[in-house]
C-alpha cells in the first residue's frame, strides 16, 4: 500500500464529471442483480405461453388467426414490460438503501446522476434483453404459422380446384400482410419505449417515496392514466365541462402523467397495418422528451435526497 | 503533518423535518471538531446522540441545516471530496451475487480505477484484509467479520487518506474484533487518518489517539485521548525502589519536599474511557 500524501487532496478539486464508463459499470451489476432475481424462468415460461398461443387459436380463417395470435402474444408482452420495469425499478432504490450498498456507493466520488442513470439503464438493458429473446421467438412462431397456414390454405384450395395462380397470390399476400414483417418489430419497439417511459417514472416516484408498494401503486396508476391522456385533454379543451376544482386536478394529471397511448401500435399491427417510419420517429421523440424531463426532475429530486 | 485538516465540522445542525403531523427533529446540534491527518479519532455517544448523523454529514450523504462539514479542505457537499474517502458502514451488504474480487473491482471501478492497477490493487486488499481464500466465493455466503473486512477492503480500494468507520466491529466475533483493531493501527502506521465510531470503549481506548463523545446531538467532551482520562483533582505518585518502610512514610517524605526518595513520574491517574463515557453521557440534556 502506498503512503498516504493528505496534502495532495487539498489540492486536488478538480469536479468529478459525468463518467459512462462509472454509468455502465452501475447499469451492468444492475442488471446482473435483477438477473438473479430469477427472470429468466419467467421469460421462459413467457416463450412458452406465446408458443402455446400461436398454434392454440381455432381456425376461424387463417388472416384472423394470425392477427388473434399478434394481438394476445404482444399484449401480454406489454403488460410484461410494464409490470417489470415497474416492480423492478421500485424495488432497487429501497433495497440499495436497505443493505447499504447505496452507502458505500455514494461514499465513492460518484455523482448522484451517474447513479441513477446506472440503475435505470440497467433495468432498461433487462427488458430490452427480454424483449429481444421474446421478438425472436414471435418472429419464428409467426413465420411457422404463416408457411404452415399458407400451405394449408393452398391444399384446401387445391382439394376445392380453386387453386388458380391468382388465388394462391391472394392468399399469400393476405398472409404475408398479416404474418411476419418489420411491423412485428416496431410494434415490440413501441413496447419497449413505452416500458421505458414507465420505468423512469418509477425511477422518479422511488425517489420520492420511501415505500416500495406506494411506487408501485402510483406508478400503475399513473400508467393506466397515461392511457386515457387523451381523454383529459379533451376534457380539459371544453371550457363549461367541469367544476374549477376538477378542472386543476385534471390539468395537474394532463402534465404529471405521460401519453401513453403516443405507443399504442400493437392494435394497427395486428389489424396488418402498416407502421410508417414518420410514427417510429414520432414515438421514439416523443419517449425521448418524457424520459430526458422525468429524469432531470428525478435527479433533482434525488440530488437533495437525505440518505 | 498537513495543516490542512483531513476532517473539519464547523458548527453542524442537522434538523430532520416532521412528517405527517411529528415534529421537526434536532439530531445534531451546534458540534465542531477537527480530525488532523494521519491521526485515528473516535466519535462515541450513545445510540441516537447524532454520530451517524454526523457522519452522513461528512461523506456528504446528508446535508447541514447549519454549519459545513469539509474533508481535507473541500467541501463534503463536493463530489471531488470523496476521491480521498473510504467508508464502511455499519453492517454492510453487497451485491450477493458478486464474489469477493469482483466486489472489489465493483467499488474500484466506480473510482476510476481499472486493468492491472485495479486487479493489483483488489489483491493487495484481498491480502491485507485476509479474505485471500475466499476471494472467489460469493458475497451472499460470507459471514459477518467477512463482510465487515471485505467492507474494509472496498473501503481502502482506491487509497484514500481518510477512512470513516462506522461500528467496523458491530457483530463480530472477539477474533474478528481484533483483526479489524490491528488493521485500523496499521492504518495509522501508514499515514491514513481514521475516523471511527464504536461501542467498545475498550477497542477506542486502544486505538483512538483523540476521541469526541456526544450526547443528546452535541458534542460533551473532546480531546486528546490521555488527557481526557486524566482525572484533574488528583495527583499520583510513581517510585522507584520504594521500601515497605518508605511507602509508610510517603506522606512525611511528601511533606518534608526532600528525601533519597527519587519521584519518576508525576501526573495524573487514568481513569478508564469506558467511565468518562458514562460519565458524560449521564450529564443532564441542555436546553
Amino acid at each position: 500500500m502506498s503512503q498516504a500524501l493528505p496534502s495532495s487532496a487539498a489540492a486536488s478539486v478538480a469536479p468529478v464529471r459525468f463518467s459512462p464508463r462509472r454509468v455502465w459499470t452501475l447499469a451492468y451489476a444492475t442488471m446482473t442483480q435483477l438477473m438473479r432475481m430469477k427472470i429468466l424462468p419467467f421469460l421462459l415460461l413467457f416463450c412458452a405461453l406465446v408458443a402455446a398461443m400461436g398454434f392454440g387459436f381455432s381456425t376461424i380463417n387463417p388472416e384472423q388467426q394470425l392477427s388473434q395470435f399478434k394481438t394476445m402474444s404482444l399484449g401480454v408482452l406489454q403488460v410484461f414490460s410494464i409490470v417489470f420495469g415497474i416492480v423492478a425499478t421500485a424495488l432497487l432504490l429501497p433495497k440499495d438503501l436497505e443493505d447499504r450498498t447505496l452507502y458505500t456507493i455514494l461514499s465513492k466520488p460518484v455523482p448522484r446522476f451517474d447513479y441513477l442513470l446506472g440503475k435505470l439503464i440497467g433495468v432498461l438493458m433487462l427488458i430490452a434483453s427480454g424483449l429481444i429473446i421474446i421478438d425472436a421467438v414471435l418472429s419464428l412462431i409467426l413465420w411457422l404459422q404463416q408457411s404452415m397456414l399458407f400451405a394449408s390454405a393452398v391444399s384446401q384450395l387445391h382439394s376445392e380446384n380453386q387453386d388458380s395462380p391468382e388465388a394462391v397470390a391472394q392468399m399469400r399476400e393476405i398472409l404475408a400482410r398479416q404474418g411476419l414483417t418489420w411491423n412485428l418489430h416496431w410494434a415490440v419497439w413501441a413496447i419497449f419505449l413505452k416500458a421505458t417511459v414507465v420505468t423512469t417514472v418509477a425511477l422518479l416516484l422511488s425517489c420520492i417515496a420511501s415505500s416500495t408498494l406506494f411506487t408501485i401503486v402510483i406508478t400503475f396508476c399513473i400508467t393506466i392514466i397515461g392511457h386515457g391522456h387523451a381523454m383529459i385533454r379533451e376534457f380539459l379543451l371544453q371550457p363549461n365541462l367541469g367544476s374549477t376544482s376538477i378542472r386543476i386536478v385534471s390539468f395537474l394529471l394532463a402534465a404529471i402523467c405521460p401519453d401513453l397511448a403516443q405507443f399504442d401500435v400493437v392494435d394497427s399491427v395486428a389489424n396488418g397495418e402498416i407502421v410508417p417510419w414518420s410514427a417510429v420517429y414520432e414515438m421514439t421523440g416523443i419517449a425521448a422528451l418524457y424520459i430526458t424531463v422525468y429524469l432531470f426532475v428525478t435527479h433533482l429530486v434525488f440530488v437533495e435526497k437525505e440518505l | 503533518m498537513s495543516a490542512t485538516p483531513a476532517v473539519s465540522v464547523n458548527h453542524l445542525t442537522k434538523v430532520f423535518k416532521g412528517h405527517l403531523g411529528k415534529g421537526a427533529f434536532r439530531a445534531v446540534h451546534d458540534v465542531s471538531f477537527t480530525v488532523e491527518a494521519g491521526e485515528v479519532y473516535g466519535l462515541i455517544g450513545p445510540n441516537g446522540s447524532g454520530k451517524s448523523t454526523t457522519m452522513k454529514a461528512i461523506l456528504g450523504l446528508l446535508n447541514p441545516t447549519e454549519g459545513h462539514t469539509s474533508i481535507f479542505g473541500i467541501p463534503s457537499t463536493e463530489v471531488a471530496s470523496r476521491r480521498s474517502v473510504g467508508f464502511l458502514p455499519e453492517n454492510p451488504y453487497f451485491y450477493k451475487h458478486l464474489t469477493g474480487r469482483e466486489t472489489l473491482h465493483f467499488y474500484g471501478k466506480l473510482c476510476g480505477m481499472s486493468g492491472a492497477p485495479l486487479k493489483s490493487r483488489a489483491q493487495e486488499m484481498l491480502a491485507l484484509t485476509g479474505l485471500e481464500d475466499a476471494a472467489t466465493r460469493r458475497v451472499g455466503g460470507y459471514s459477518k467479520g467477512m463482510l465487515q473486512r471485505l467492507g474494509l477492503a472496498q473501503a481502502l480500494i482506491h487509497e484514500p487518506q481518510l477512512l470513516v468507520l462506522d461500528e467496523p466491529t458491530a457483530g463480530v466475533d472477539p477474533s474478528g474484533s481484533r483483526i479489524i483493531r490491528d488493521l485500523i493501527i496499521e492504518f495509522r502506521t501508514r499515514g491514513i487518518t481514521v475516523l471511527v465510531t464504536s461501542h467498545l470503549l475498550e477497542q477506542m481506548q486502544e486505538v483512538c489517539d483523540r476521541v469526541g463523545i456526544m450526547a443528546h446531538g452535541r458534542m460533551v467532551r473532546e480531546g486528546r485521548l490521555d488527557e481526557l482520562i486524566a482525572v484533574e483533582n488528583q495527583t499520583e505518585l510513581v517510585l522507584e525502589n520504594a521500601s515497605p518502610d518508605l511507602l509508610a512514610k510517603i506522606d512525611a517524605l511528601v511533606k518534608a519536599e526532600g528525601s533519597g526518595t527519587r519521584l519518576l513520574r508525576s501526573g495524573h491517574p487514568r481513569t478508564t474511557l469506558e467511565r468518562l463515557f458514562i460519565e458524560a453521557t449521564n450529564e443532564p440534556k441542555k436546553p
